[in-house]
This record gives structure tokens, sequence and C-alpha cells, in this order.
């Protein structure tokens, strides 16, 4: 199957779970061959985009930039796996009109699982006051109303939202499935097929 | 010291169990074998230990059953949902193999944490994982050569005579050549447990009879009714297996439980049941074309079909986005199309006798959870006892009585024996079996497990 670009983009408020299922998604979707590239929103922070705040502008132009690269991964045949809160639905919905293949995969837990989760320690610093803007505490999240999947990660392992995923974008086209290694021969099959036929098990 | 004074192997004090497998044994016939005085080794180990009724897992074949057991999850967790199964995007049709089954195994987590396992004919370890230790796989292996793990034992199994699974075709020829199939069978099985029992290190042995099944397919109804000829051999099959476990634990160390278990029960059949026969006479299924060998592939259901059935009593549901061309939307027309053939299914009587031949239509969701669950049908017939439901494509009629298989599993009449504890008898499962041998071993529970520990 000929790979076909696609941005698999995970929204949801921090600790949710985006990154926790980002990098096995990119080992996985390498191990069936796939070109992939991971932007993460922690990572490309620090480089692309360390200029901007979390003030809406800046969290708007963060998102452009790496809608820019997206894009131009896609557009080449690209598995683009993007985690970054993104809040805002209209802006989401830009960055679905702008790459073409997308897939919105919504990360959710509740909140005073996130808060007592606080896997970076920012819940607690923003319950203080010490950081402004935090989403979830004094910023908005907008929940996606049509995400292509919903991953709850207080109630899911990380393998059962994997398979819920992987099942999607093989679904969708975007990823071929798993090599099977097969037990059988044909003939072997055809055989075992008949032991069981002659046992009424079929 | 004699023969079977060798099998005292390893460090005094050192935990370890033998599990024999002792496949569609119900818990009801071995209770009347004990109280007609047929297995006086059975009796006496009863009563020094627990025997327990138990039930399987829908649908009760043995792979389910077996997979269940090993892994200690419900089929969504372990994959493994049938003897039979397909891909519903191709509709390609496959049997699900150890690569299918996507959650450790007791042997794999034992093996971890350093015991050493020997484990043979277990159904739905073809091909067969690494472990620490011997693996011969069950009857899915399409021959010895390649069922072996490692590979090195091979020679050994073939010197013992080791046969990997009776032949149904000779049991279907005639009841006579049934009875030599398992009896052979079964020698060879017994000599292969009690030389792995002498030769071998193992922490944990498992060795399964398969036989037992077998015996009980071809010649159940025949025991139930007391043929002249048959029956007696039947008993006698099972005053070998008697025999067998005497033997085992006269000769185990005190540190070393014996465990048997049966996957399900069995009884005679009353009618084969055809459910695409059903479903196609309710207007839920169309086939293309029914080729003069009526030998037909899910590719022969016509798209404008709601639904089908695979072996045994499961209906799937033709979902858009699931199923090949699926035309049912998801939702509320899924389910009340779900609904309309549960409903039905409850009201379907045997046009001969009346009687109703289905006594649950479990929603996937009421047996099922797990990464998995959407592999699994959307309904889980759960037929009578005596009402066997088949997957076949095309018959012509809704049921049939045969003579060459007589005997069908049965789900709330399966079996546990652990020797050397008293446990209550309340309503478990087969799920709470590997809880209960990684707690005998002394071994941590992996984590997600559906099942507790017995003990």
């Amino acid at each position: 199957m000929e790979q076909k670009g696609v941005t698999i983009w995970f929204t949801g408020m921090s600790g949710a779970g985006k990154t926790a299922l980002a990098v096995p998604l990119e080992k996985e979707l390498r191990s069936r061959g796939l070109k992939v590239e991971r932007l993460d929103g922690d990572i490309v922070r620090q480089s692309l985009t360390r200029d901007l705040g979390f003030s809406k502008e800046d969290r708007d132009k963060n998102i452009e930039r790496v809608t820019f690269v997206a894009k131009l991964l896609t557009r080449n045949g690209v598995a683009a796996i993007c985690s970054f809160i993104s809040p805002y639905r209209a802006v989401r919905a830009k960055v679905a009109e702008e790459v073409g293949n997308f897939v919105e995969i919504y990360c959710y837990a509740p909140l005073e699982v996130l808060i007592e989760r606080d896997v970076k320690g920012l819940y607690e610093k923003a319950l203080a006051g010490e950081i402004e803007n935090f989403t979830g505490i004094s910023d908005p999240y907008e929940v996606p109303e049509n995400p292509d999947v919903t991953i709850d990660s207080s109630t899911e392992t990380v393998e059962e939202s994997l398979v819920k995923i992987l099942r999607r974008l093989e679904e969708l086209g975007y990823v071929p499935p798993a090599e099977k290694d097969e037990a059988y021969t044909e003939d072997e099959e055809a055989e075992i097929e008949a032991r069981l036929a002659a046992l009424g098990y079929l | 010291m004699g023969l079977f004074g060798r099998f005292r192997k390893g460090k005094q004090g050192r935990q370890r169990v033998v599990f024999i497998g002792l496949d569609g044994t119900p818990f009801t016939f071995m209770k009347r074998l004990i109280d007609e005085g047929r297995a006086p080794n059975a009796a006496r180990l009863a009563q020094q230990g627990s025997l327990l009724r138990m039930d399987s897992m829908w649908p009760w074949v043995s792979s389910v059953a077996w997979s269940t057991m090993m892994t200690g999850v419900n089929p969504a967790k372990h994959n493994i949902f049938g003897f039979i199964d397909r891909d519903p995007a191709t509709y390609k049709q496959f049997i699900p193999t150890s690569r299918h089954m996507k959650a450790k195994t007791l042997w794999e987590v034992l093996s971890e944490a350093g015991k050493r396992v020997v484990v043979v004919n277990v159904p739905v370890t073809y091909p067969p994982r690494e472990v620490n230790g011997l693996l011969v796989a069950g009857f899915l292996s399409p021959n010895l050569d390649k069922a072996v793990y490692p590979p090195s034992y091979l020679p050994t199994l073939k010197s013992l005579g080791y046969i990997v699974d009776a032949d149904p075709w000779k049991a279907r020829e005639s009841k006579d050549l049934a009875l030599q199939e398992v009896n052979a069978t079964l020698d060879a099985r017994i000599r292969t447990l009690f030389h792995l029992l002498e030769n071998e290190d193992w922490d944990y042995l498992h060795v399964h009879i398969m036989e037992t099944d077998r015996l009980h397919h071809f010649l159940w109804q025949q025991m139930e009714e007391g043929h002249p000829t048959y029956a007696p051999a039947f008993y006698d099959f099972y005053r070998r297996i008697d025999d067998m476990l005497g033997q085992l634990a006269a000769n185990l160390e005190g540190d070393t439980t014996l465990m048997w278990m049966a996957d399900h029960g069995f009884c005679t059949i009353k009618k084969e049941v055809y459910v695409n026969r059903w479903l196609q006479d309710n207007g839920w299924l169309r086939l293309r074309n029914i080729p003069p060998d009526r030998k037909l592939g899910l590719d022969e259901i016509d798209p404008a079909s709601v639904a089908y059935s695979l072996d045994p009593g499961r209906v799937v549901i033709r979902v858009r986005g699931r199923e090949k061309e699926g035309c049912v939307a998801p939702g509320a027309e899924y389910e009340a199309l779900r609904d309309e053939i549960a409903t039905a299914a409850l009201e379907l009587h045997d046009p001969d006798s009346g009687e109703p031949i289905f006594q649950a239509a479990f929603k996937r969701e009421e047996l099922y959870h797990g990464p998995y669950f959407e592999q699994a049908a959307d309904l889980i017939l759960a037929p009578y006892d005596g009402y066997d439901p088949k997957g076949a494509l095309y018959k012509e009629t809704l049921t049939y009585k045969g003579d060459e298989l007589v005997g069908m599993h049965t789900y709330d009449d399966a079996m546990l024996y652990v020797g050397g504890h008293t446990i209550a008898q309340v309503r478990f499962s087969v799920l709470n079996v590997m809880p209960t041998v990684l707690d005998l071993l002394g071994v941590p529970h992996p984590p997600g497990l559906d099942g507790e520990s017995l003990l």
C-alpha cells in the first residue's frame, strides 16, 4: 500500500496522554514501514516557537507554524504525529482545512485526575496562580465536537487506546494493517479447517 | 526406589503444580463416576482437595475456554473468539492461532518469573511461543515437526510415539475406529506425561488430554443410553484416566499441587441448529450464489444482508464501517436490529419437539471488555443443552440430527480440581484458574487479569 501522508493530531489538556500515545504510535507506524515525524508541543516550544507564550494570540501563532510544518510533511507522504493542547476548535478546524488529510484524536481525562497526576507539576503552579493562561485552570479547553477517536486515559490502558487509534487509521486507509506472519501454508490451513469441520467445529 | 520414586526432583520445599487438562469432562459426569465407584482415585483425591463445578466462557469451545484459562482474561483481551474467525474488512476467514493471542500466557508469566514450565497439547498454543522449558503445541498444529519448542525436543517426542491428535476422519467412519483412535492417542499422551514427569525439570507441568473431548463428540450418546458395547468401552476409557490420576497423585512430592480442569461440559446432541439457515429464513441473510459443492466463504454473502453467523452461535451484524460492504448504520439502526434478532432467537423453537432452542442472546458488551472488543460478534446465542448451533453458511434445513457427532459442549458443567486445598463451591469461571495457579506458585499476578484466585 503506497503511503498516504496524514496529520494525526492529538489534542487535549496537559497530562491527558497525548505524548504518552504519540510515542508508541510513532514506533508502531515505523515498524509498519511508514515515514513518520512527531511534532510535540513541549519540544517545538523549545525551538520552532520558543519566542511564543500562552496568550490566545501566541497559542494561535504556535499552531499556525506547526501547521505549516505538518502540511509540508503530509504533502510529502509522511505521517506527521502532532501532540498539542490546541484548545480552540476554530484553530483545530483551520489545521484540518490546511493539511487536508487530518485525523483528530481527542485525549481526555477528568480534570481532577489530571490535577492528581500533575505529571509536570504545572497544575499545582497554575492553581497557586504562578502560571497564567493555563488550559483547564485559567484558560478554556474547547472539547472537539466530532473527533475521529476519543481516548479516556483515566479508564483505558495505553495499549487499549493504541488499538483504537490504529484501527481507525487502518479504516481510513492511512496505515496498512500489521503484517501477519502466517502460521500456516495454504495447504496446512485447509487441512486444519477440514479437521475442525470433521470435529463439528465449523 | 521404584520407577515413580524418581519423580522426586528439585529442591525440598519447592512449590510445584501438575495440571492435567481433561477436555470436556463434565463435573457432573466425574461426580457420577465417583458416586458409582468407577473412579476410585478421583474419589480419594476429591476428599483430599476440592473438586469444583465451574463455568466455561461463551462461546464454549475449547479455543476460547483454554485461551481464557491460559491468560486469565476475557476474549476481548486475548483476542480468541472461536475456532474460526474473519477479518471484517475483507471477509477472509482464518483459524486463530497463538499469533493472534494478544495476552501473555500463564506459562510465559511463569517463565519470566524464573519458573520452568513443561506444557503439552493445550489448544491455541500453535505456533509454539518461547518459554523457559518445553512447549508442545496442540491439535491446531499442522504436524509435530512444527509444534515443539525447543525443536531439539522433537526426537524425544517421536521416540515416545507422540501423537498430536486422534484422527477425526477415522472416528467418523465408525464408533469402533473412534475408540481405537482415542485410546491409541491417550496411550501416547500418558506415556509422554510420565516421561516428562520423570525426566524433565519443571515447576509447572501441564499435559492436556484432548482425547476425552474426542470420545465425547463421537460416543457421548452411546454412553448415556447404556449401549451394550460402547458404554462399557466409554467407562473403560475413564478407568484409564482415573488410573493415570492415581499414579500421578501417588508419586508427587508434598509441595506439589495436583490440579485438573475441564474447559466445558458435554451432553447429547438433540439437534444441530444451523443459525445461518435461520437468518436466511427470516430475511436477514441472503447468499449470492450457491455453488454445487456448497463450500461457501463469507464472500458469498449478498451485500443486502444484515447479519450472518459464525460457529458456534455467534451473530455478526453487517455494520457499515466495520463489515465488508456493510449496510447497517451504526447507532440506532444497529441496536434495533440486534434487539430484533436477539428477541427472535429467544422465540425460536425446535420444529419437532417445540422446545426452545436458545436460553440467552448475549450482547457482546455483556460478555467482553478490552482492546479487541471490536473483533467480537455482536450477539452470542447461548443454546439450551442439546441444541448445537453451527456456522455453516448454507444448509437446507434448520435442524439436523446425525449419527457421527453425537455429543456437544455445555457451559456450566466445566470442572476444576485443586489438590490439598479446601475451597468452598461458589459460582466461578475459567477466568479464575490462572490467578489460582500463580498463587500456588508464589508468582505475582500480572496487571489486568479478569479473574481472582480461588485461594
